[in-house]
């Protein structure tokens, strides 16, 4: 029998966290970069790895560029953790991918029922695609409307968030 | 509708593509710390390889095979792949700048994703219709999606336990992955597929 009972909390919010470092303050506004480029921990390949994407990691890492506006007095250069909701992160990811495979496969069936040619079931899954698409964006308009799925500031950068590199 | 399922049941639980065909390994031990992370990742992996894999069978039917070019078929398929990842991240950029921000980790680790280029050349190997090879990689991908969040279930349970110290971190995680490995053998006979 264990001394201590080990339990996973699931009553408070959970947060997935990331660090960032603010580029830029305008008005009440703080802009931020995430540090992070990919969601691997790196490895000593990191060199010729692929996972940085196409173009350089500079542009992509501005591409991800976001604001803060609860932020406790940031000043430029400064690296903070920020952290979005779990369930937001689940929500986002059904939003942008479920919804359009979906639709994609409705489209090929129906294309695939009426036609019975592979041509023809192409253009249905084409045509689904982009109409789950065009839904996806309408849901994610909905889902970031009440600004609970938004980054928020967590806490400044302190020695527990910088963990050791493994051996 | 029957072989349909066969071929689904067959793609997620028999022939797992990490567990029995041992693809995708670097984002099963990598992104699987917590379960949100892993689904994240999984439902993104699973929107490229289905789109990617109707791309490919696309390229395979109507360039390779008719022009006697089969010999490229790995160099298009990564270009494919490549092409379709792109595709989704400016689609999800254009769709929803905040979705970008909290997604668009996952897409430029899929690119290097060996799951998306295995798949695309196993269903061009089983010489499937068009539908057939759709079905076959969509369900290969919620295979791929299904162990990552049992996966990232067991590393948060064992995030909380009390592990020797020699085999705490990626010791541990490979132990369970072998066990989890040996659980899905069980599978193997339900379907011929």
């Amino acid at each position: 029998m264990p001394d201590k009972m080990h339990t996973l909390d699931l009553g408070s919010p959970d947060f997935v966290e990331g660090t960032a470092r603010v580029v830029e303050i305008t008005g009440t506004l703080a802009w931020l970069e995430p540090e992070q480029t990919t969601s691997c921990g790196h490895c000593a390949a990191s060199a010729a790895c692929g996972a940085k994407g196409l173009g350089t990691i500079a542009n992509r890492i501005a591409a991800r560029r976001f604001a803060l506006t609860d932020h406790p007095g940031l000043r430029v250069g400064e690296r903070v953790v920020v952290g979005i909701r779990s369930d937001a992160l689940v929500k986002a990811a059904l939003t942008a991918y479920a919804i359009p495979l979906c639709t994609l496969f409705l489209g090929g069936g129906l294309a695939q029922w009426v036609w019975g040619q592979d041509g023809t079931t192409i253009m249905g899954a084409v045509a689904g695609l982009f109409l789950g698409l065009g839904a996806a964006r309408l849901g994610a308009a909905r889902l970031f409307a009440g600004g609970t799925s938004a980054p928020r500031f967590l806490r400044r950068v302190g020695p527990a968030d910088c963990q050791p590199a493994l051996k | 509708m029957q072989e349909y399922l066969l071929l689904m049941v067959g793609a997620i639980l028999v022939n797992n593509v990490i567990l029995a065909r041992f693809l995708g390994l670097c984002s099963f031990m990598g992104v699987t710390t917590r379960v949100d992370t892993a689904m994240g990742m999984g439902l993104a992996t699973t929107f490229v390889i289905t789109v990617s894999s109707m791309l490919n069978w696309a390229a395979q039917a109507y360039l390779l095979e008719p022009f006697g070019l089969g010999y490229l078929r790995t160099v298009v398929f990564i270009l494919v792949i490549a092409g379709a990842v792109q595709f989704t991240e400016m689609t999800v950029r254009k769709v929803s700048p905040p979705l970008f921000q909290m997604l668009g980790i996952y897409l430029p680790l899929i690119t290097t994703n060996c799951a998306v280029l295995g798949v695309a050349l196993l269903l061009i190997e089983g010489r499937m219709s068009f539908i057939e090879s759709t079905v076959f990689a969509f369900a290969s991908s919620l295979g791929y999606s299904l162990v990552m969040v049992i996966f990232a279930g067991l590393r948060e349970r064992l995030a909380l336990a009390e592990i020797p110290r020699l085999f705490a971190g990626p010791p541990i995680g490979f132990i369970t992955a072998g066990l989890l490995a040996l659980a899905f053998m069980g599978f193997s006979g339900i379907s011929t597929v």
